[in-house]
């Protein structure tokens, strides 16, 4: 009630102090504008850093074991992946990496002609029991059986190679979603059956729709010696750091010509894989934060000034029997009718700010309840500021009214 | 005049250190985020070699056929020359130096037996590809048109390359073993690497990268090495022959050309080869398409700064604004607060001009202040960016244009604040003012 009473004195006052109203709102409003964005920005990143893969990414980990040229080594693909099977703890293991590391990136066709490619495909590629070691979940048709993989010894240029095809990309490929037993092509020469659908398998998490466009391919490795990704599944994730380096262990025995270079858990590859995402986003949240310092430290710098200047009417008002409440509270209401307008003004301000960032950084659209997140930590934050500057203001006696200055 | 102004500014500074403390605060904040941002951008926009760049050009052509499409995110295929288009302009020689290079990674393995295998980069390049950029060599000098023309096995190495295999010794005439075959030393060049790596391929990492070994590109045709960087085919090719294929293109050219003459000329020749190739039949596009570009020109061509550099710029930028907006209404604060005194030197004469330079000398202290803390602060940020992973991390350094550019901004700023205050606090009507003292 007597907070309403005082609404139309404050305005009579801010108007005799314009521009520096004026900057304040626009302060404000700029700082929201910023604020809103960034918030934005900054969790969308942090959404993404949490977008699953779709494969069993806590026990899945990574050796990467290359051949060099020249030097005698006794092991063989299918020796290597029995080595890693016997380790103690090892659920599965396959050759052929995991997502976030080197995947293929490839257009695929659905005619044999290869004219128009209809979207770009990740390629997993590995050996026998890739699909179970990156624990896909097959919702449609099934992984290949063991005898209908290509044998890559004799592997021709015209071998059909069954593949298993994340639902995002069948139905991408195929509108009328039947995906299951159709044929399609990549750059290579050799024809993919897709026989089974799998629910997500992401090959790079960028926030696009085809992050979830994949195909999984196994081949049946034989006495060849290949080198590069090997992966195992830990049977209990919690142990996978030591069986991982108990796996490493085992396979550079077994092939002394190989130079071990990295070995990776799913989650390391995952926190590589956002680092520099994250990087930028700790610099947006100390912008952020410096941002919401230097308004406030504007709003309260501006605020004493202004307790500072009317000492002698707090003064007055006090001998005429306002209590030191109603100063507070008319340095509150002030304070909060500023940034009220500061905010409306704020809100237009973001949404330009937000268009312009779509049209240059293809960001997406700004939901409304940032800026509600936003005007409120702006309501807030200006109470804060003012609340030194009131309380000073409430602490002027009276008889300040009756001294010269 | 200006030293007692700056005296009175000085006093009033002291008189409220809090406001004067806000006030240089922000600024310093704002500028410090400002200039890590615009650092970043200058050294990544940088002349990668000063006192030549406006020599070196880099030719293109468009070989594709004319049904052909980008793929939308992937390389542009006409970026790069294709093994017969770069022969063509080596042997034409119608630029002071011409150089064709790629990209390359190789298996070192060293002699000594304490040294395990290892990758390293390097690039497969012509002979001229040393004198036109001016390569400094430490120990023994380039190979020679000879050693391209029959595909030699030798190889220049990088100091820190040289010293990682033969330690202190001479490397010039020792032989060393990259992937299968043994490769005679023939000079060692200091570590030299230009950044950007204007002449890799798009898919470089062109701030961190840089080349240790130097291979004759015949060699690595010859002998089917590896490349690193983007192969863009548009028909089929086998990939035994695809290095040498007229439909693949794989290859950077680089040419030096000294006078203006010779660029109109070098242009043409590009139009005219273009034109001979389309009557051949192997061209389907207009020969207008060949283009040559400067070296700033095809970094401009390249945008090299990603997208996230940019966007934080503008955020910094838009933080310095509001820095600024909080310093215009802290010093419309404290200026109208002095209407007194300001009246009082308006009535002993001083005039509304005089005023004005006095409360401009004051902004321009605080911008001073602030210059030196947003120097620190910049500092700072761009420490905070050399932990980064990227890879323009390590070259985030402020040089000495950039640190002036830092206290000529925040002085900049922080007068472009002071002018509405001030002009607002030397319109102060005297007589009024005086009374109400």
């Amino acid at each position: 009630m007597r907070i309403h009473l005082q609404v139309r004195p404050i305005l009579a006052a801010l108007h005799s102090h314009k521009a520096a109203v004026v900057l304040l709102v626009l302060e404000i409003a700029l700082t929201m504008a910023v604020l809103g964005n960034l918030v934005f920005i900054v969790y969308g990143n942090i959404q993404r850093a949490h977008v699953p893969t779709g494969v069993a990414e806590s026990g899945i980990g990574l050796i990467q074991s290359i051949g060099v040229i020249g030097q005698d080594n006794p092991g063989t693909a299918a020796g290597n992946i029995a080595v890693l099977r016997a380790v103690p703890g090892v659920a599965d293991a396959a050759y052929g990496g995991p997502p976030l590391w080197f995947v293929q990136s490839n257009p695929v066709f659905v005619d044999p002609s290869r004219k128009q490619a209809l979207a770009k495909v990740y390629e997993f590629q590995g050996s026998q029991g890739l699909v179970s070691t990156l624990g896909l979940r097959v919702i449609q048709g099934r992984a290949p059986a063991r005898d209908e993989l290509p044998v890559a010894e004799n592997a021709t240029k015209d071998t059909e190679v069954p593949v298993l095809a994340t639902q995002a990309l069948a139905s991408r490929l195929f509108a009328d979603g039947h995906a299951l037993g159709k044929v399609i092509y990549d750059g290579g020469s050799n024809p993919m059956r897709i026989v089974g659908i799998v629910d997500h398998l992401r090959g790079g998490i960028t926030g696009r729709a085809d992050d979830d466009y994949a195909l999984v391919a196994e081949f049946l490795l034989g006495n060849q010696n290949v080198g590069g990704g090997f992966m195992i599944r830990a049977g209990d994730p919690a142990h996978l750091p030591e069986v991982l380096a108990a796996a490493a262990a085992a396979l550079q025995k077994a092939n002394p010509g190989h130079v071990q270079s990295k070995l990776y858990t799913m989650a390391e590859l995952r926190e590589n894989y956002f680092r520099s995402d994250l990087a930028a986003g700790r610099m947006l949240v100390a912008i952020m934060l410096i941002l919401l310092v230097v308004t406030a430290l504007g709003v309260s710098g501006l605020a004493s000034f202004w307790v500072q200047q009317r000492r002698r009417q707090i003064g007055m008002r006090r001998a005429l029997g306002a209590t030191r409440g109603d100063i507070l509270h008319y340095f509150q209401v002030e304070n909060f009718l500023i940034v009220s307008a500061g905010v409306l003004l704020g809100a237009l301000f973001a949404y330009a700010l937000n268009l312009f960032l779509m049209h240059r950084f293809e960001l997406a659209h700004l939901p409304a309840h940032y800026l509600l997140v936003g005007a409120l930590a702006l309501w807030v934050l200006g109470q804060l500021a003012v609340l030194g500057p009131a309380l000073r203001a409430a602490a002027v006696p009276p008889v300040v009214a009756t001294r010269s200055v | 005049m200006f030293g007692y102004y700056l005296d009175l500014a000085w006093r009033s500074l002291k008189r409220s250190p809090i406001l004067t403390g806000l006030m240089v605060l922000a600024i310093g904040l704002g500028i410090g985020a400002s200039m890590t941002m615009l650092t970043v951008l200058h050294v990544m926009t940088d002349d990668p070699l000063p006192g030549r760049s406006a020599q070196l050009y880099t030719p293109h052509l468009d070989p594709l056929p004319l049904d052909h499409k980008r793929r939308g995110d992937g390389p542009d295929a006409s970026d790069n020359l294709t093994w017969p288009d770069a022969m063509a302009l080596l042997k034409a020689h119608r630029a002071t130096r011409q150089a064709a290079m790629a990209g390359g990674s190789m298996l070192v393995r060293p002699a000594r037996a304490d040294v395990r295998p290892f990758d390293v980069d390097g690039r497969y390049t012509t002979a001229d590809f040393f004198p036109m950029f001016g390569v400094p060599f430490l120990r023994g000098s380039a190979w020679g048109a000879a050693d391209d023309a029959v595909g030699a096995r030798v190889v220049v190495l990088a100091e820190s390359l040289s010293r990682k295999l033969f330690g202190a010794d001479d490397a010039v005439g020792r032989m060393v073993r990259l992937g299968e075959h043994d490769y005679r030393v023939v000079g060692v060049t200091r570590d030299w690497q230009p950044s950007p790596l204007f002449y890799a391929d798009a898919s470089a990492k062109r701030y961190s990268d840089g080349d240790r070994f130097f291979l004759p590109l015949s060699t690595a045709v010859d002998q089917k090495l590896d490349v690193n960087g983007n192969f863009s085919s548009w028909e089929k090719n086998d990939a035994d022959s695809r290095m040498v294929s007229p439909t693949t293109s794989w290859l950077q050219f680089w040419v030096q050309l000294d006078t203006p003459p010779q660029v109109a000329a070098y242009r043409q020749y590009l139009v005219d080869y273009s034109a001979q190739q389309k009557a051949l039949g192997r061209f389907q596009r207009p020969p207008a398409n060949a283009k040559l570009y400067g070296l700033m020109g095809w970094l401009a061509h390249e945008d090299l700064v990603p997208n996230d550099v940019r966007l934080q710029l503008w955020l910094a930028l838009g933080f310095l604004f509001v820095c600024m907006l909080n310093i215009v209404a802290l010093l419309l604060a404290k200026f109208l607060r002095r209407s007194g005194e300001i009246s009082v030197r308006r009535a002993l004469g001083a005039r509304r001009r005089d005023i004005f330079v006095q409360l401009g000398i004051e902004s321009a202290l605080i911008g001073v202040a602030g210059g030196a803390l947003g120097l620190a602060i910049a500092q700072l940020g761009l420490w905070s960016i050399r932990q980064r992973p990227d890879d323009y991390a390590r070259i985030a350094q402020m040089d000495v244009q950039m640190l002036f550019g830092t206290l000529a901004l925040a002085i900049a700023a922080s007068v472009l604040a002071g002018l509405l205050p001030a002009w607002r606090a030397c319109r102060v009507a005297p007589a009024l003012q005086l009374k109400t003292m």
